[in-house]
């Protein structure tokens, strides 16, 4: 507290300065990225009412003269209307990166948490974990993938009513891997923050007449969950990038999308970079939320000194 | 001397593995009383406490609360331990609940009082401990006395008919020793029956009923504290007396 109204030197106010230029930067950038997301999502549920489904927002024609303008960015005109021709397919695409990656990591998230606790106080119950976690963390996601997909034909049992929700059956395949993969790496970060949560806590709760059941659900889990918040994060950044994988069971997320018009157009390095720069994008995001997660809900007190 | 009944712990024994922690543990505290455990580390003291409680097991021996047998395996242990309350050495407050978080959590989920009337409760027992000003802090906020006071205020809120400390003050800064044996000094004065571990052999001397006096899983000794502090009938007794003194 006392170094808060120290005043600050010359290079700090500098750095300072240099820092929140570089953070207006990453905000308008992301403002931008998921601006134009979320525009491109809903013309597609209202059917075309801004620009025509699956047609960029602005003509590639007049992105291409409008560089060709600038001295400086004359070079790249050609590029630039190409991003802005893929934009559309771009967009779809990641909307089911993003869906895919989000459902299945709630969903493993409420599967992980049973099984880090049943690995720690469990008795039979941490054998069945240990099995679990070690069985889908030692074996390719991507042989996962195909068992589900061509070994069990999983796709062929989605219920009509769930399968209309989706362009392709598949993505159902697609986040139940996910899901029981994403599940087994969750429980790993989030049964380390449950041992470091200090015995006497479960001690303190069971001498107030909780059982052990309630002692977890109200001392242990409130304190291990925030505790897990920075590992936890590196499953979500995993994800969003491993959720590329679903594209080989042929569900068109974003990775399956750029490869398909890489082969059309032969363009891979441009193709390549933009899908780097998206999945770049999706990964700040998820970090920079989580980021502002674990900060919100940090204990007082104790929040502080964990701080980097 | 004749032995209180309300808390009757008779023969109790208690083994961990092969290693026997407890030996025919024996002695009694009637309502109101407060008894004082003292003994060298190791020679099962906070075993003894949690024997009553039920957070460890004794193999052997009678422990009655109120003439109900509290290691019979009938004995519903969640409602058992919400009439004992418990104070640890490491205060062991849950670390991500406020003051008042930390007292009502047993009143909301174990007595099911509703929000308002559990922080109510809360806020009292706090006020009891001279913490009204610290209903919002977190444990890592306050000072190691405040916490202890806390975690007082967190096992009076049960309600409890018997309180067990486990050497409230021993993680404690000297200076800050004083305000939780004041808190302690005001149970026995409400009346609050009390057994503690604890080797603040001033407090002993001041308001224990009866001194036990524990070695090797052993009753060694026990009688009233004048007796036992002055005039030591066992050798080991006076001796250990003496180690404690001089740390003083
Ligand atoms: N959970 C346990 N498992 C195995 N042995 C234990 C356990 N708890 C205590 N013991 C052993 O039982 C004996 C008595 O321990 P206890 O903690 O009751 O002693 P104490 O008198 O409270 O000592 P201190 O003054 O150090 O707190 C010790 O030898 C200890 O190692
Ligand atoms: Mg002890």
């Amino acid at each position: 507290m006392a170094g808060a109204t120290r005043p600050r030197t010359v290079g700090e106010r500098v750095a300072d300065a240099d820092a929140s230029a570089g953070k207006a930067l990453l905000v308008a950038a992301g403002a931008l990225f998921w601006g134009w997301l979320v525009v491109s999502w809903v013309n597609r549920w209202l059917g075309g009412a801004i620009a025509p489904v699956g047609e960029p927002f602005v003509a590639p024609d007049a992105v291409e003269s409008a560089f060709a303008a600038v001295p400086g960015l004359a070079a790249v005109a050609a590029d630039a209307a190409f991003v802005v021709e893929l934009s559309p397919v771009l967009a779809q695409g990641t909307w089911l990166t993003v869906v895919i990656t989000g459902v299945s990591l709630v969903c493993g998230f409420f599967i992980a948490v049973p099984l880090a606790v049943a690995r720690v106080y469990g008795r039979f119950s941490a054998w069945l974990s240990l099995g679990y976690t070690e069985l889908l963390r030692g074996t390719p996601l991507l042989a996962q993938l195909f068992v589900l997909y061509y070994g069990l034909n999983l796709a062929a049992s989605v219920p009509a009513s769930l399968s209309g929700v989706f362009p392709r059956d598949v993505v159902w395949v697609a986040i139940l891997g996910f899901t029981l993969n994403g599940a087994a790496y969750q429980a790993e970060y989030i049964r380390g923050a449950v041992e470091s949560v200090d015995e006497g806590q479960i001690t303190a709760g069971r001498a107030i007449g909780l059982s052990k059941i309630e002692s977890i659900y109200y001392v242990v889990l409130p304190q291990a969950l925030r505790y897990a918040i920075p590992s936890w994060t590196n499953e979500f950044v995993y994800l969003i990038k491993y959720s590329s994988l679903a594209g080989f069971i042929t569900v068109p997320e974003l990775y399956y999308r750029a490869n398909q018009v890489a082969t059309d157009t032969f363009r891979y390095t441009a193709v390549f970079l933009i899908l780097g720069a998206m999945y770049l994008a999706l990964v700040l995001t998820a970090s920079k939320f989580m980021e502002r997660v674990d900060a919100r809900v940090a204990i007082p007190g104790l929040g502080a000194n964990r701080e980097r | 001397m004749t032995d209180g009944d309300f808390l009757r712990v008779s023969d109790v024994s208690k083994w961990y593995g092969d290693e026997q922690v407890l030996d025919e543990v024996s002695f009694g505290m009637d309502r109101g009383d407060v008894t004082v455990l003292i003994g060298p580390s190791g020679s099962g003291k906070s075993t003894m406490l949690r024997c009553v409680n039920r957070l460890a097991e004794a193999q052997e021996g009678s422990i009655t609360l109120d003439g109900e047998e509290v290691l019979s395996p009938d004995t519903d242990v969640d409602e058992l331990r919400r009439e004992v309350g418990m104070v640890f050495q490491s205060f062991n407050l849950f670390a991500h609940l406020s003051a008042v978080g930390n007292v009502a959590l047993g009143p909301r989920r174990v007595l099911d009082l509703s929000e308002n009337e559990a922080r109510e409760r809360a806020a009292n027992q706090l006020e009891r401990v001279g913490l009204a000003d610290q209903l919002d802090s977190y444990p890592a906020e306050l000072s190691g006395g405040q916490q202890q006071r806390v975690g007082i205020a967190r096992a009076l809120a049960m309600e409890p008919k018997l309180m067990l400390f486990d050497e409230p003050t021993s993680a404690l800064d000297p200076e800050l020793i004083g305000e939780v044996l004041e808190v302690m000094r005001s149970l026995v004065d409400e009346g609050m029956t009390m057994l503690v571990v604890t080797h603040e052999m001033s407090f002993a001397r001041a308001v224990a009923d009866e001194v036990v006096f524990l070695d090797d899983g052993r009753v060694v000794e026990r009688g009233p504290p004048e007796q036992l502090f002055e005039r030591p009938e066992n050798e080991r007794t006076g001796r250990f007396l003496e180690r404690i003194a001089s740390h003083d």
